[in-house]
């Protein structure tokens, strides 16, 4: 690798970590409250890119829309998939998990509540949409908006780089500021406690439920312009994520969002330097380097309890 | 948890309590187990094919044969096995429906999930029944491999529709039943070298493949046969289902490389092409039949212009028994032919022809198995022969360029290069 | 939020008007919603596969025609039943008892009182050391009648999938269930242990140092894959439960990954094949395992007795429960003296080369392997197995494996096998909200658990209720 293609590798790498940024959120958060490993969060994420193509393909069935259209349909398309994701995350976690709760069901039951709903989830949409993959309409065709010391950046690459930052900010705002956000903190670091104060656990399990999901379909919309769908399209991001989630900490939001970038950047420079087909392996070296020297990940739990 | 009273107040879901699951789970299992049988009813309609068709009706004294097909219609491969259990499933209905068997012809289908792990009971189960007189399948190489030792044992033909791994047909495994009904890996591959370096005379390519058996398999042939001809080759292999295809983009954009060749299927070859374009890279794109499917043009959209498409396949879409044969499928399956319909389509008459021309003689597994070896079947795509080990008789490869969003047709290689 | 402020002074008549229900918070109309959404999303199931040219196709079939109002009549029709009926019944036909246990209620009382007389007697039966022996080769006996009554392709199901998951599911149960380590990439020592058959009967592209028997090839892959364990586990056991889980899942990456790309070694994802078969040859001796499976089921049963006799020997010695002390307070049990570290790390090498075994008989059963018989699914579907069964439960874990592994083959003749999958989701999650100590849970687990509910003590790590208690 030469040094001036550097940012070639870092651009894509960081549109990539923004994507596993947001997602690992959504594992984050959930662990947080229930110290769950939610493996059905990536078909939170497929179904996101799902009703995203449905919305768009309603509202416009060309392929090549114009500009002023393109706009029009990220929007819809942000809306859409966010509210589904929203939907299947709120919907999953009152049919898979809260009835488990109710019954005590030992941790365990709830990862394999867990896997059982990612297997119908996915498998649903098979059957629904066929297993072929699909594509999303070209927005934009993707123009170069402008260059960084030589290194085109595509409108695509901004605009999922800027929609995630704005999730993260306002996510970010919405757990240390608000009210519902000290919610879920009090709930994370003692959920039993947080209940004998007042807090319905509840209502708080369920709308972290939905800022996650909220967040998770939008990631899928965005990964589904940038690459394509397919009724498995969360397996692997979902897999990346959650170790990014680790990496930075599990249950740490802001821990989520570095684990984020940095795998994303370290599997886009893997690629000049192993080659592609090495990719996952050093993302995962990273993630067993890191448990190695950091047991609780790079910022350490903050959400969660503390080891 | 127990919250105060007041504090539902308002909330619509805090209804929702424990008596909902309670009561919507028991009614929701109870149906999903009729939904189960009344779906299994679908499936025996679909299963029995045009047995109920006029024509046959009246002979009850008619013999039953059974055509077997094995491959993965569940998990993340799918589709290519759907694609083919279509194909075939349309020919033995036409075949049913048309009157003038002189049997009665049944289809069963065997999933493997396209795993090896599940290859050899899945063949099993075909071998099991002795009403089954030829497969089509297994769909991929790996649970061809797995499975064909068993079929072998068995003398159960098996005519494969898209395992084009060379090694299978190998004398030193004994596969002895194995057949197959498309060219190997090599002609590709070797086509494409050609074509690269007589034709275009580039000076350096960039071979990526995605990993797979088939596309590992075909990017080995196509290094192998460029160096042979002089061409300088670098290469990478990038695992299907990538997140992103910007780094490899760029490492191709910037290797300096005149021309490069994409060993994968098109789920990946779509977006690949999408960041080959982004990325600004101008030379010929390439790529094999995995590639050469309409979807490809309809996933890639303007990034798949210019691409050339090599496929052992002649160009049969002007003709009119292929548009038949689409109008066909799509009304039987409500989509269009993919990816190896239409192969397993003529694959399957092959073997009903084969099965007729046994007369009023009763049919045998080994009888068969003879007979396939011999047979000699033009189809839709291509003419059917076989080899002695069980390879597909000829290895012409023809290629085609993605023109204004359709897939062009461009030739018979060795005619175009001249020699 | 629901935190109250402090000048909060609620007086009767603000309570009252809180407390107030409106008649759409009746339960009644949640159970509604609930029945309806069940009903669509039955709906949806039961609809035509979809197209690949119109993304609507499938929904449009099923949501847009009659179907669903068809669907959703019936769920309010059933809703109407349940709810309004059963007031009736109560008051009218049957004011004490439910509505079915007035009929089997007759049957059920004696045949429960003559079952807990059983249970009583087989309970004094059952600490008879002979009644026990006799018991154990009456299963043995009855398993090696098993496949004369089976056709070939059941019993190529047997081994293949039954046989092999069962022999992974009693490894993985004694990280999970015992030891209670949440291990998601147990299927990387099978790998290791079929790759490791692969290469010293000489069927890699590189040729070992001297070509071994199947059989001899075991104790190798013991050995590897106890080093494997030990290399993975050393650093990493110190992290806790879910930790331990994502770095085993980052591990079995890595292994697939290896297996995926080292071509020159691994014959990358072309696989290796021509792997031999077990064979004896001694003396007068000739066999070799062959491809009809009933010998390898022989076989299977042989090396499945073996350790499940040393498991359970293991389960009630020091070790097993210097393992139950560690899973049921980790800092108590290293307070009292157990090197907590220790006997982690041997339970996992322990399951680790139990996976290792199973590899060996995969891939000489097999003769082909490639890095796609190692999915990553294949490490969950075993920790689900094991769960589904009940984990630390032998017996319970061996009935749920074999279960599991049974249901999709059979499901494959009952729907649409492009479905199949979705239903063993559905499948998974009605159990765990039913059963979520599995099938046959252990008597041990089964305390914790319900002492863990009252609040007397703790449950360990793995089985403690997620967000809290709910009481």
């Amino acid at each position: 690798m030469q040094p001036d293609e550097i940012l070639d590798y870092l651009i894509p790498g960081i549109m990539l970590g923004a994507l596993y940024a947001v997602i690992a959120i959504g594992y984050t958060l959930v662990y947080g409250v229930l110290q769950l490993i939610n493996f059905a969060h990536s078909e939170v994420f497929m179904v996101g890119a799902y009703s995203a193509l449905l919305a768009l393909t309603w509202i416009d069935p060309s392929t090549n829309p114009t500009a002023l259209v393109s706009v029009l349909l990220v929007a819809a398309g942000l809306a859409v998939s966010g509210t589904a994701g929203a939907a299947t995350a709120f919907a999953l976690e009152k049919v898979a998990y809260r009835p488990l709760r109710r019954r005590n069901a030992p941790r365990l039951a709830f990862l394999i509540s867990a896997i059982g709903a990612s297997y119908f989830l996915q498998n649903l949409a098979g059957k629904l949409f066929g297993r072929d993959s699909r594509a999303l309409p070209t927005l934009f065709e993707n123009k170069k908006v402008f260059s960084v010391f030589g290194t085109q950046v595509t409108i695509l690459q901004l605009l999922i780089v800027c929609a995630a930052v704005l999730m993260m900010v306002g996510l970010d705002y919405l757990v240390n500021r608000t009210k519902l956000g000290s919610g879920i903190r009090a709930v994370a670091q003692d959920a039993e406690t947080a209940g004998l104060m007042g807090v319905d656990i509840d209502k708080v399990i369920s709308r972290t439920f939905i800022i996650g999901g909220f967040m998770g379909g939008i990631a899928g919309f965005l990964f589904g312009l940038h690459l394509q769908l397919s009724f498995t399209m969360g397996f692997l991001p979902g897999i990346t994520a959650f170790a990014a989630a680790v990496v930075g900490g599990v249950g740490n939001i802001r821990g989520a969002m570095m684990g984020g970038m940095l795998l994303g950047i370290v599997e886009s420079f893997s690629s000049p330097i192993f080659g592609e087909s090495w990719r996952y392996v050093s993302a995962f070296a990273v993630l067993v380097l890191v448990l190695m020297f950091r047991p609780t990940g790079i910022l350490g739990e903050r959400l969660g309890r503390s080891a | 948890m127990r919250a105060p009273n007041f504090f539902y107040k308002g909330l619509g879901f805090a209804v929702l309590k424990r008596r909902v699951i309670k009561i919507a789970l028991p009614i929701a299992a109870a149906a999903l187990v009729l939904s189960a049988c009344g779906s299994d009813d679908d499936g025996d309609k679909k299963k029995d094919g045009g047995s109920t068709a006029p024509g046959n009706s009246g002979g009850g004294n008619k013999p039953t044969w059974t055509i077997g097909f094995q491959a993965g219609l569940s998990g993340e491969n799918a589709q290519l096995g759907i694609n083919e259990e279509n194909g075939a499933r349309l020919a033995v209905e036409q075949a049913n429906a048309k009157g003038d068997l002189p049997f009665t012809l049944k289809f069963k289908t065997s999933d493997d999930e396209a795993s090896e792990t599940k290859s050899v009971s899945a063949a099993q189960k075909l071998i099991d029944d002795s009403n089954v007189v030829a497969v089509i399948g297994p769909a991929f190489s790996g649970p061809t491999k797995a499975a064909s030792p068993n079929y072998a044992k068995a003398k159960l033909a098996t005519v494969s529709p898209s395992a084009t791994n060379p090694s299978l047909t190998n004398p030193e495994n004994n596969f002895t039943a194995f057949l197959r009904g498309a060219p190997n890996d090599n002609a590709q591959g070797g086509g494409m070298a050609k074509y690269l370096s007589k034709k275009l005379q580039v000076k350096k390519v960039f071979v990526v493949d995605d990993k797979t058996e088939y596309g590992v398999g075909l990017s080995k042939v196509a290094k192998d046969e460029l160096t042979k001809a002089g061409v300088q080759v670098v290469s990478d292999s990038v695992p299907k289902a990538t997140p992103d295809y910007g780094p490899i983009s760029t490492k191709i954009k910037n290797s300096g490389a005149d021309a490069m060749i994409y060993a994968g299927y098109y789920q990946d070859g779509a977006p690949f092409a999408k960041k080959l374009k982004e990325a600004g890279f101008n030379g010929p794109k390439f790529s094999g039949d995995g590639t050469n499917d309409a979807q490809f043009v309809s996933l890639a959209g303007d990034a798949a212009n210019d691409w050339f498409l090599t496929c052992p396949c002649a160009d049969a879409n002007v003709e009119a028994a292929t548009k038949q044969f689409t109008d066909d499928y799509k009304k039987r399956f409500n989509t269009n032919p993919s990816t190896y319909s239409a192969e397993s389509f003529d694959i399957a008459n092959l073997v009903i022809d084969q099965m007729k021309s046994f007369g009023a003689e009763k049919i045998t597994r080994e009888g068969m198995l003879t007979k396939l070896k011999g047979a000699s079947y033009k189809g839709l795509t291509k003419t059917f022969k076989f080899k002695q080990n069980g390879e597909f008789d000829g290895a012409t490869t023809f290629i085609y360029q993605v023109k204004g969003g359709k897939i062009g047709y461009m030739g018979d290689i060795d005619q175009l290069v001249g020699g | 939020m629901t935190t109250t402020t402090t000048d909060f002074a609620p007086t009767a008549a603000t309570l009252a008007k809180l407390r107030r229900k409106r008649w759409y918070q009746h339960p009644m109309y949640g159970r509604l919603v609930g029945t309806v959404a069940a009903a669509v999303l039955l709906d949806v199931m039961s609809g035509p596969q979809g197209s690949r040219e119109d993304v609507f196709f499938s929904l449009d079939k099923s949501l847009g025609s009659m179907r669903v109002v068809w669907w959703i009549l019936g769920a309010v029709a059933l809703w109407a039943v349940m709810e309004f009926g059963k007031p009736l019944y109560q008051r009218f036909l049957g004011p004490k008892v439910g509505p079915l246990d007035r009929f089997t209620t007759p049957v059920t009382e004696p045949v429960k009182a003559v079952t807990a007389q059983a249970r009583a007697k087989t309970a004094d039966l059952r600490r008879i050391v002979w009644v026990r022996l006799g018991f154990s080769a009456v299963v043995i006996g009855l398993l090696i009648l098993l496949p004369n009554l089976l056709s070939t392709f059941w019993n190529q199901v047997l081994v293949n999938e039954v046989a092999i998951y069962v022999l992974l599911a009693i490894g993985l149960n004694v990280v999970i269930g015992w030891a209670g380590l949440l291990d998601l990439g147990f299927i990387a020592f099978f790998a290791i242990g079929a790759y490791s058959t692969a290469y010293w009967t000489g069927a890699m592209p590189v040729d070992p140092p001297f070509k071994l028997n199947a059989f001899l090839v075991i104790p190798v892959a013991v050995a590897t894959c106890l080093l494997a364990g030990l290399l993975l586990g050393a650093p990493t056991l110190r992290l806790r439960g879910d930790y331990l889980a994502i770095v085993t899942l980052g591990f079995h990456e890595i292994i697939y990954l290896i297996a995926k790309n080292a071509d020159g070694f691994t014959n990358g994802p072309r696989g290796v094949q021509g792997i031999s078969n077990f064979g004896i040859h001694i003396g007068p001796i000739d066999y070799d395992w062959e491809l009809d499976p009933v010998p390898y089921w022989y076989l299977l049963i042989g090396i499945a007795t073996i350790l499940i006799i040393a498991f359970l020997r293991l389960e009630h010695s020091r070790v097993g429960r210097a393992w139950t002390a560690i899973r049921e307070d980790e800092v108590a049990a290293s307070a009292t003296g157990v090197p907590t570290v220790k006997f982690k790390l041997m339970a996992f090498a322990i399951g680790a080369s139990t996976s290792g075994i199973a590899g060996v008989a995969y891939a000489s059963k097999a003769r082909f392997i490639s890095p796609e018989s190692f999915l990553l699914l294949f490490s969950v579907l075993v920790v689900a197995y094991v769960i589904f069964g009940g984990m630390g439960s032998l017996w319970g874990v061996i009935i749920g494996t074999a279960f599991l592994a049974w249901l999709p083959q059979y499901m494959k003749d009952w729907v649409d096998p492009n479905d199949r999958f979705m239903y063993l989701g559905a499948l998974l999650i009605i159990m765990m909200i039913y059963r979520p100590q599995g099938l046959i849970p252990s008597v041990r687990r089964k305390r914790e658990l319900s002492m863990a509910k009252a609040g007397l003590g703790d449950a360990d790590a793995m089985s403690e209720p997620a967000g809290g208690r709910m009481t």
